[in-house]
């Protein structure tokens, strides 16, 4: 079996690193690189975070260094939720660096030609450096088979009322990548706050024993507080649901939907306007994946963990 | 027991002349004044609309005009959901009322200042009425009891993906509203899209063979047309489930939240936002209506429309 080119585009970031943990064990998919953006905490972190959770696992997959800010605005970050390093407070060691003199957006269309049509992108943080590759390349849209994307909402919103983080963040982005003609798949926050662990299965993940699986249970410890103050049963795995539905979406929900992003309401800003339960219709342009089913989700996770 | 005063203000419309009907049975509401609103169709039409429903039910309070636009932005109807004359189906009896010479909002005023008790506004259509009211005699808010309102949705629209056509069509007035301090009860598409009056429950209705039972199960035949062709199994009463939030609330799911509406965006004007996750650390200023027994709902209608029975013998 040949396999599945992919990038993955992440703000490294609590629940990223177990995204990148879960598909450094998917057989499926090729890693060939992370690239890095601006995101739950500055480019900076963001970059070393992915190069360190790949030491970790001992992952020999390059990081390209991404976008410091978004197209048009400025950074917002989520320290509430990811800590002030982005990883939790946990220090992880960092003997490697980003790849010098590239950046993520010229490298993703390199890759993008080179694999002729076949390279798919996981994207899990703001969309910023896929925006800006599509400004810069207009041949691009035809050479990606399709993004997954973890961001935005058919309902509810977290950063604001109406808003996901990612999408808020670069919402222009965003817009740029749903009407890229690219096949765009969205792992709302519809699905994801399903996509929940709580703290025991948290322990029984710990409780494999590796260091990553260790890793796994310390890191989640700041972001489950946070949850569990919200109310919520626990640490919501946005990022590492997206990478599963990538893998196998037998266990999800998604629906063919119109999907624009909002970019000037005052308080609307970064909302995906989807017509999926509207009389108003529009022009399919992506999927809205919204639901999962939680246990077989918490099955693979624990599954792909004990691999190490 | 006390009667709830209210005025009810809409813009007849299918669902707002049946959640009129369904006030106007009830034996704990007092109305005070009806008012029209320009949205379904325009200010004339609407109007006409409410004289010809106030007669059909022997409705005799004082009634008024609204004003012929929105506060801010041009008028928007929906001839494809309520037909040219904004009320198509069934012959109806021709006015004989008299509008005030006043206006919708000194209307309201009026009966304001006079009711020794604060009111409830029941507004149906666009909130532009409403909206002015608070803005011209915010003295009267504490007169106003609640605002039990039928607008917005708190995770789609319905005549944009975003937006509500109520909502839609006045934001500006339904922003006023929304952050006017007066307790607001929003039935929203959340739960006015489940509440859906079937075929088999027009029949019931016709089958009581009063006057206003004709007329209303005739109303629905024409209603249902534009939501059957959306796919929908019944017409949603949207309006009606303001009505009932006053009559029958324990048919009905509802939870506090503080919303906010958007008057601005390339797709989000007239959206209401409502703050799920408290992010925004504001006190709630909307009580908002999730989910109704539907049966319950159905035979609460039927029950009122049986009372145009009992007034004819």
């Amino acid at each position: 079996m040949s396999q599945i080119p992919v990038i993955l585009d992440c703000d490294t970031g609590v629940d990223d690193a177990i995204a990148i943990m879960l598909l450094n064990k998917l057989p499926q998919f090729k890693l060939l690189a992370l690239t890095s953006v601006v995101g739950n905490v500055e480019l900076e972190k963001t970059t070393n975070n992915a190069l360190r959770v790949l030491e970790l696992i001992g992952a020999d997959v390059p990081v390209y260094r991404g976008a410091a800010k978004p197209i048009f605005r400025e950074a917002v970050r989520a320290v509430y939720v990811h800590g002030e390093n982005g990883l939790g407070g946990i220090e992880l060691p960092q003997t490697r660096s980003a790849v010098p003199g590239i950046n993520a957006w010229d490298y993703i269309y390199q890759e993008a030609v080179k694999w002729q049509g076949e390279l798919e992108i996981i994207a899990v943080g703001p969309l910023t450096n896929l925006g800006l590759a599509f400004i810069k390349y207009k041949r691009l849209p035809e050479l990606i088979k399709r993004i997954v994307i973890m961001g935005g909402s058919a309902s509810i919103g977290n950063i604001t009322p109406a808003a996901e983080f990612n999408i808020y963040v670069d919402p222009e982005a965003a817009d740029i990548v749903f009407c890229s003609g690219v096949p765009v798949y969205l792992c709302s926050l519809d699905m994801t706050m399903k996509a929940y662990l709580t703290a025991e299965e948290i322990a029984q993940v710990g409780a494999l024993g590796s260091k990553p699986a260790k890793f796994f249970q310390d890191v989640s410890q700041g972001a489950l507080n946070f949850y569990n103050m919200l109310g919520l049963p626990g640490m919501s795995l946005h990022d590492p649901a997206t990478v599963l539905y990538a893998n196998d979406p037998s266990n999800f929900e998604a629906h063919h939907v119109g999907i624009r992003v909002e970019t000037k309401g005052p308080l609307s800003a970064g909302r995906t306007v989807t017509d999926l339960y509207s009389d108003a219709q529009w022009e399919k342009n992506a999927y809205i994946i919204t639901d999962i089913d939680r246990k077989k989700f918490f099955e693979n996770v624990l599954e792909l963990m004990s691999k190490y | 027991m006390n009667k709830i005063p209210i005025i009810l203000d809409g813009d007849p419309g299918h669902d707002d002349a049946i959640a009129w009907v369904l006030a106007n049975a009830s034996t704990s509401l007092d109305i005070r004044a009806c008012t029209s609103v320009c949205g379904n169709q325009t200010i004339e039409k609407t109007s006409y609309n409410a004289m010809r429903v106030m007669k059909l039910i022997n409705l005799d309070v004082p009634f008024a005009i609204g004003r012929r636009k929105p506060l801010l932005s041009d008028p928007i109807i929906a001839p494809n959901v309520h037909g040219e004359s904004g009320l198509d189906g069934p012959v109806l009896p021709e006015p004989t009322i008299t509008p005030e010479p006043i206006d919708a909002v000194e209307l309201m005023a009026k009966k304001l200042q006079e009711s020794a008790e604060p009111i409830t506004l029941v507004p149906t259509g666009p909130l532009t009425n409403v909206g002015a009211l608070l803005l011209l005699y915010p003295e009267l808010k504490q007169k106003i009891a609640r605002i039990s309102l039928m607008g917005g949705g708190i995770n789609y629209g319905n005549w944009t993906p975003a937006a509500e056509f109520n909502i839609l069509v006045d934001p500006e007035a339904a922003d006023i509203v929304f952050n006017s301090g007066v307790p607001i009860t929003m039935a929203g598409l959340d739960v006015t899209e489940k509440a859906l009056i079937f075929p088999e429950d027009f029949e019931r209705i016709r089958a009581l063979n009063n006057p206003v039972a004709t007329v209303v199960a005739e109303w629905l035949d024409f209603f249902y047309q534009f939501h059957r062709a959306k796919g929908y199994d019944g017409a949603p009463l949207h309006d009606a489930v303001a009505v009932t939030a006053l009559i029958r609330p324990e048919i009905l799911t509802m939870k506090d939240y503080y919303v906010q509406v958007e008057t601005a965006g390339d797709y989000c004007r007239g959206m209401t936002i409502a703050d799920r996750f408290g992010v925004l650390q504001q006190p709630a200023n909307a009580t908002v209506i999730l989910d109704i027994d539907r049966q319950a709902f159905v035979d609460l209608i039927v029950e009122a429309i049986s009372f145009y029975g009992a007034v004819a013998e």
